[in-house]
């Protein structure tokens, strides 16, 4: 194999003179005005759009500046922004996915610009928060170093099989308590009807963490353990050393028990999540909204002709101790400009302008739906996509929405819904939003960043989450939880506490 | 070459051979049931893959996943980029590793043990992804097809293998050739690397696999998409079976899993080809044969 | 460490008078040899030397923005962070069980395959099997993991239902901190047993044939044949992978485990990879992941050169 040595030697050299020709960006670093935009950003869609890609030429032309975006999948996003910023060649805007100690260490020596003032000035009009709760929750100790990208405060609900609910003659829930009954009734009354005991209530899948939005967290708000942290008459204390928090346990330890729950709930894969629900093995997921319509979607395909029949959807449970809704962050990530690519307050002042420029309901359009009259098109104030383009729609809604950040409101057009049904369920989405955002517990600690949760968080977060799947499952005791939560306090939580309270007398 | 063999058999071989067929079908169905599995599901239709747990032929075929796949210039570009960069780094990687094995193998080369523990340090510890970034990036690599070749060029396991090969040759054939007259390279390249083909084979499918998987040098080394390899394509759809929480709040719904499992098709087929024909040379190898001829 | 090597007895040879002598000597005797190392001594210099000097992150508290100079120097605090760590034994007693399944149960089932499928006779079955049993070593360990859950799948998985019956148990296995080293030993020999028998074979393709019909004609059966012939002529690879491995003691594949454990297995699932990737890569924190780089490092070249050392007493090749 080695005979003809010299092809290989001959091709790889040839490859070497094809593929060495250069990519060095404009040499940046000067203090002259910005020529171009460049952008880092994840991506979901299944290839990133192209440097020739009409969003991006339409949203040059808005920005005034010519937009150039580094698509990284998102999977690996936290490693390339790592070595991103270990070099030189850094972006003007990075998209910054979480508070984690390499961005929080880099904002704080003074790699990112403090956008606090900017921001509030008003010269921005479009970067001007409509919830400025969120902003703070997104800031690093009261310090805004990004434009947060918006998402729905209100997603956590409940979803049920509308037919079984039917065939035991049951309501929907209202409360906690409404809730066990059904989770008990699908489990024993046969609600598909088939004679043999083969359905479950609950539908809970493994889960990592907490106070992430797993349904262990959204019982545990409901029954008002607060959302992560809790404000103890000035103090913040972490939630799960509250007697409601004990007392959400025994509730779900007492659905375990029952055998209300699928009896793998330690260790479902989340993406399977849907299968024992279509199939008709469980009855009851709590989740985000938008599986409602994922599921609805699916029954579609299985009962084309009385697919609606399937699924219901409520959000928030009254508890025994009040009523409370669990909110999500209400943004995912934001916008950072990093100091090394942007140099001067002109610099930072072209870059906010066309950050301005990017979030009007034009730009909103373009990133969420796409060309209009290419691949959809508007109609009664509606945008309606053409199926024959799909593959583009999915490109935009992957890659280009990941841009959008929508923090002065969401203006492009609402999607036109399929049918009666997906609109109704839509419409009750919205509803249910607008009723449970009054109820909303917001994380009083959201904006804090304390600096040993900083670095052994992941491993503080692990310790509760493993000893609530371990007290429910039986394995350990009240006072196996009470030895869990002390093993945390002496692993590093006792001095969370300490900053979190000290940073939260500075902040108020 | 088993005549001999079959002559000689005894009732007891004759039983091992019927046993010993019988358990590596079974060790070979076993291997590929859940490949089948996949290779059915990527023609299955999302509903079937959601409410059938296992299947080896799906009821509805549909090509669905692979038209989503296939239909993009971006693919069909990332894919042939790849199959480049595999044949070249392949060919680059197997040439330097065999280039330094050859004098490691030589017992009296001076300085030889002190070069080897550098390489077995090398292997227990590396400096990690930023500084060998730092280094890419100084060298002037980065952005280039050679950021996927050179930082991973020799691996110290290779290296030693081969060394340790080309240290079984036997020493006669050398001492024949240099009395002929050849120097080092030439013994290298006539009657080494002939006599290697079993190893070089094994260890071309090695690197060529290693390259072609690899998806972090893509990541961190190249930023301009149109470079992209295959995997860096592939990445975003098989690993997203475990996106957080966090990053499902972005309402972008998870891959499909038939677009799941036709990735893994995709991404697999072209090594499961390249065997064979490395195969080949495994049966070559008798080094008496390559001696005598 | 590699000085300690260097100093070693080298092979003797005639020795000239004088240092300058002998090393102007040695360069034109072995100048082929030195020139055919100098393109790998440049790759190993570049690619793998100089990113070490990268590595005193380790003994900084690295911020990637202001540079590694730009750093404050902890000294050893991250190294100390890590051994004081109150779970350090559990994790090193998981971390050595796992490895110990790999050394002991999934390396010598590579062989056992390899052998038997060299016993082969009909060449058609023999490249088929060949084929297909590194086949699993393509699939993810994310495909390995989801198509284990759907085997164990509790009441309805294949494998579960073989097992609960046979064990007369009911438990979730996938959960049961009993059944995770099974699990993991199980998914470990299905995924790279086929794939770790390539070296192998690669080794047995070399065996002299003659050898055997001479040994036919001696009448040596079936299993002499293998034990007097066969064995012996792969026992080189067999230990030079031995050696190598145990310098990987401390790597046990992260993503496996990772995606094996949960909240009820964790006790016996938590290795020092998946502890490092919460506390370390996870977070960002590259400094404290270089430090536990090194110590695993030390810990596997000093088992490296233990376990070389002994295969020389043994009379085998090792790896020097």
């Amino acid at each position: 194999m080695f005979e003809s040595k010299r092809i290989p030697l001959a091709l790889a050299a040839a490859a070497s003179l094809a593929l060495t020709a250069a990519c060095s960006d404009g040499g940046e670093g000067s203090g002259e005005p910005l020529e171009s935009l460049t952008i880092m950003a994840p991506f979901f869609s299944a290839v990133p759009p192209e440097e020739d890609d009409p969003i991006d030429e339409a949203l040059s032309e808005l920005a005034g500046l010519d937009l150039s975006v580094q698509w990284v999948p998102n999977t690996d996003y936290g490693s390339k922004t790592n070595t991103v910023l270990a070099g030189d060649d850094i972006p003007d805007v990075m998209v910054i996915q979480g508070k984690d100690q390499s961005f929080v260490q880099t904002a704080e020596a003074g790699g990112f610009w403090d956008l606090t003032d900017h921001l509030a000035s008003g010269d921005y009009p479009n970067l001007v928060t409509e919830n400025a709760q969120v902003q703070e929750a997104s800031s690093v100790n009261g310090k805004v170093y990004g434009v947060y990208r918006a998402r729905d405060v209100i997603r956590t609900s409940v979803i049920l099989r509308q037919d079984w609910l039917d065939n035991l003659g049951l309501a929907a829930p209202e409360t906690t308590a409404d809730l066990a009954e059904i989770a008990r009734a699908f489990t024993e009354d046969d609600p598909d009807g088939n004679g043999q005991d083969d359905t479950y209530g609950l539908i809970n899948p493994a889960w990592s963490g907490i106070g992430n939005g797993s349904p262990y967290d959204a019982i545990e708000t409901w029954y008002g353990a607060g959302n992560l942290w809790r404000d103890e008459g000035g103090e913040l204390a972490p939630a799960f050393t509250s007697d409601e928090w004990l007392q959400a346990l025994q509730y779900e330890r007492d659905l375990v028990s029952g055998g209300y729950v699928n009896p793998d709930y330690a260790t479902m894969d989340p993406a399977t999540w849907n299968e024992p629900f279509l199939n008709g093995k469980g009855g009851i997921i709590i989740d985000v909204q938008s599986r409602a319509v994922e599921l609805a979607k699916l029954f579609k395909e299985q009962d084309p002709e009385t697919y609606d029949r399937y699924v219901a959807l409520v959000g928030q449970l009254d508890g025994p101790n009040g009523t409370y809704a669990l909110p999500t962050a209400g943004y995912s990530g934001f916008l950072a400009i990093p100091r090394s690519g942007v140099q001067n307050e002109d610099q930072l002042e072209q870059v906010l302008t066309a950050l301005n420029e990017l979030n009007t309901t034009e730009a909103q359009n373009l990133m969420n739906h796409g060309i209009e009259g290419d691949n959809y098109s508007v109609v009664d104030g509606e945008a309606v996509f053409d199926p024959a383009k799909q593959d583009f729609t999915d490109q935009v809604t992957g890659a280009w929405a990941q841009l959008g950040t929508n923090l002065a409101g969401y203006n492009a057009y609402p999607i036109q819904q399929e049918t009666e049904f997906d609109q109704a369920l839509n419409q009750l989405r919205l509803d249910l939003q607008a009723e449970d955002v009054a109820n909303a517990v917001y994380n009083p600690a959201a904006a804090l960043v304390s600096p040993t949760y900083t670095t052994s968080g992941a491993q503080l977060d692990t310790i509760i989450a493993d000893a609530r799947i371990q007290y429910i499952a039986g394995q350990i005791d009240d006072a196996g939880l009470q030895a869990a939560i002390e093993t945390w306090r002496s692993s590093g939580g006792d001095q969370v506490v300490e900053e979190m309270n000290d940073l939260y007398a500075d902040l108020n | 070459m088993s005549t001999s063999h079959q002559r000689f058999n005894t009732r007891a071989g004759r039983a091992f051979d019927v046993l010993n067929v019988a358990l590596l079908t079974g060790v070979g169905l076993l291997a590929i049931l859940p490949f089948l599995y996949v290779l059915a599901g990527s023609f299955a239709t999302e509903l079937e893959i959601t409410t059938r747990p296992f299947f080896l032929w799906p009821e509805e075929i549909t090509t669905s996943s692979y038209r989503s796949i296939l239909s993009s210039d971006v693919f069909v570009r990332a894919f042939a980029t790849t199959v480049v960069v595999t044949f070249v780094g392949t060919l680059v990687q197997l040439g330097l590793t065999a280039l330094m094995a050859y004098p490691l193998a030589k017992a009296d080369l001076p300085g030889r043990r002190t070069v080897l523990a550098l390489v077995v340090f090398t292997m227990v510890f590396s400096a990690g992804m930023i500084p060998t970034f730092l280094v890419v990036k100084d060298l002037g690599l980065l952005d280039t097809y050679w950021a996927l070749i050179l930082p991973m060029a020799i691996n110290p396991f290779s290296l030693i293998i081969i060394k340790n090969f080309f240290q079984q040759l036997p020493p006669e054939l050398e001492e024949s050739a240099k009395i002929d007259g050849a120097n080092e390279l030439q013994v290298l390249r006539h009657v080494v690397l002939p006599l290697s083909k079993p190893v070089l084979a094994t260890f071309a499918l090695f690197y060529a696999v290693g390259i072609w998987n690899d998806y972090l040098s893509p990541l961190l080394y190249l930023s301009d998409t149109s470079k992209w390899t295959l995997q860096m394509i592939l990445r975003q759809v098989t690993a997203a079976a475990s996106l957080s929480a966090d990053e499902m709040a972005t309402d972008v719904p998870p891959p499909a899993q038939g677009i799941k499992f036709a990735v893994v098709v995709i991404a697999t087929i072209p090594v499961l080809l390249a065997y064979p024909f490395l195969q080949k040379h495994f049966a070559k190898g008798m080094l008496i044969g390559s001696v005598k001829g | 460490m590699t000085t300690a090597l260097a100093a070693d007895p080298e092979p003797p040879r005639p020795r000239p008078r004088s240092r300058p002598q002998r090393l102007r000597r040695d360069a034109v005797r072995y100048r082929w040899l030195l020139l055919l190392m100098l393109p790998g001594a440049l790759y190993f210099a570049l690619f793998r030397f100089w990113p070490m000097y990268g590595a005193r992150i380790a003994f900084k508290n690295y911020i990637p923005f202001l540079g590694i100079d730009g750093s404050e120097w902890v000294g050893l605090d991250h190294f100390q962070a890590f051994l004081s760590n109150p779970d350090f034994t559990r994790l090193l007693a998981n971390t050595l069980i796992v490895a110990a399944l790999s050394l002991f149960i999934a390396f010598p089932l590579t062989i056992v395959l390899a052998l038997l499928l060299n016993e082969l006779r009909l060449q058609i079955l023999k490249r088929t099997v060949q084929t297909l049993v590194y086949i699993p070593h393509f699939l993810s360990w994310t495909v390995v993991v989801s198509i284990t859950a759907l085997l164990f799948a509790i009441g309805t998985g294949p494998l579960w239902t073989f097992l609960s019956d046979l064990f007369g148990t009911d438990a979730n296995m996938l959960a049961d901190p009993d059944w995770f080293r099974p699990l993991i030993l199980m998914q470990m020999v299905w995924k790279d047993t086929g794939w770790g028998t390539i070296i192998f074979l690669a080794a047995l393709a070399g065996v002299d044939q003659e050898q055997y019909e001479a040994a036919v004609i001696d009448g040596a059966g079936r299993w002499q044949r293998v034990r007097n012939i066969t064995i012996p002529s792969i026992m080189p690879t067999i230990v030079v992978l031995l050696i190598l491995h145990t310098g990987q003691i401390l790597n046990t594949g992260f993503e496996q485990i990772y995606l094996m454990s949960n909240s009820l297995n964790r006790t016996v699932a938590d290795v020092f990879d998946t502890y490092v990737y919460f506390a370390g890569i996870e977070q960002g924190a590259y400094s404290y992941s270089t430090a536990v780089g090194l110590f695993k490092a030390l810990v596997g070249l000093v088992l490296i050169f233990g376990t070389n050392w002994l295969a020389k007493r043994f009379n085998q090749q090792g790896i020097f």
